[in-house]
């Protein structure tokens, strides 16, 4: 099996950077979150560009800030289950019952990433938010194809575990 | 596991060593090796073919089934 290594060290490097992102994309969410109950005028005004922000305005903002803190763990399995899944495409064996169980969780919060995108879409449709959220059906293609390749994964595993001391 | 492979005394009936088969119906030593020594997990039609031509025999020559053999290995 040929595995393109200029392809894979690209993936591990982006994926490193992302989870490495993830973290200070964390701590400045949670900073402005608190920043916008302890200053909102002043949020309001970096923001908004105006310092009397209707109140609905700033709990549709804070909203939004919680759900992007809830994203950050869902992100955060989702990469370094990838990692891990990439690793072991670069040990040269992927096809470990591991793998199927890290396909199942990358599954499972692309489901939860993709619930958090519709909490989005329900703040923004109550809270007077121009934050340009539109419904797609893509996400959730991708959750139905993750989760129908982690079976297809466990499968594949049990088969070849059945052909393991086959003569 | 109560199958057992009888290639062992199939061989020494033939006066053929396990090289030799293994040369002659193309499946390579270790493979042999495990099914002789009853390590394999399952055996492919095709394997029992050209074993059961190269030695002249019946796969139920090669082959056999006894439970006592199970109970023994849960012991």
């Amino acid at each position: 099996m040929s595995v393109r290594p200029n392809l894979l060290s690209t993936t591990r490097l982006a994926l490193r950077v992302l989870i490495a992102l993830n973290i200070p994309f964390a701590i400045g969410v949670a900073g402005l979150f608190v920043v916008s109950l302890e200053a909102p005028i002043w949020l309001g005004k970096a923001l908004v560009a105006r310092a009397d922000a209707a109140p609905s305005l700033m709990t549709g903002m804070r909203l939004v800030m919680l759900i992007g803190l809830a994203g950050v763990p869902l992100a955060y399995l989702f990469l370094t289950r990838l990692l891990a899944m990439v690793d072991s495409v670069r040990d040269g064996d992927p096809f470990i019952a591991e793998n199927a169980r890290r396909l199942q969780m990358i599954a499972w919060t692309m489901l939860g990433i993709q619930g958090l995108n519709l909490a989005e879409g329900a703040v923004c449709a109550l809270f007077p938010l121009d934050l340009d959220w539109s419904p797609s059906v893509d996400g959730w293609l991708a959750v139905l194809l993750l989760f129908v390749l982690a079976r297809v994964f466990d499968i594949g595993i049990r088969m070849r575990a059945d052909l393991d001391g086959t003569v | 596991m109560a199958v057992l492979v009888k290639l062992d005394d199939m061989l020494h009936a033939r006066r053929m060593t396990l090289s030799e088969l293994a040369e002659r119906v193309d499946i390579t030593l270790a493979n042999l090796s495990i099914l002789k020594t009853g390590k394999a997990r399952a055996i492919r039609f095709s394997t029992l073919d050209a074993i059961c031509t190269v030695l002249a025999c019946q796969p139920g020559d090669l082959l056999a089934h006894d439970p006592a053999a199970r109970q023994e290995e849960e012991e």
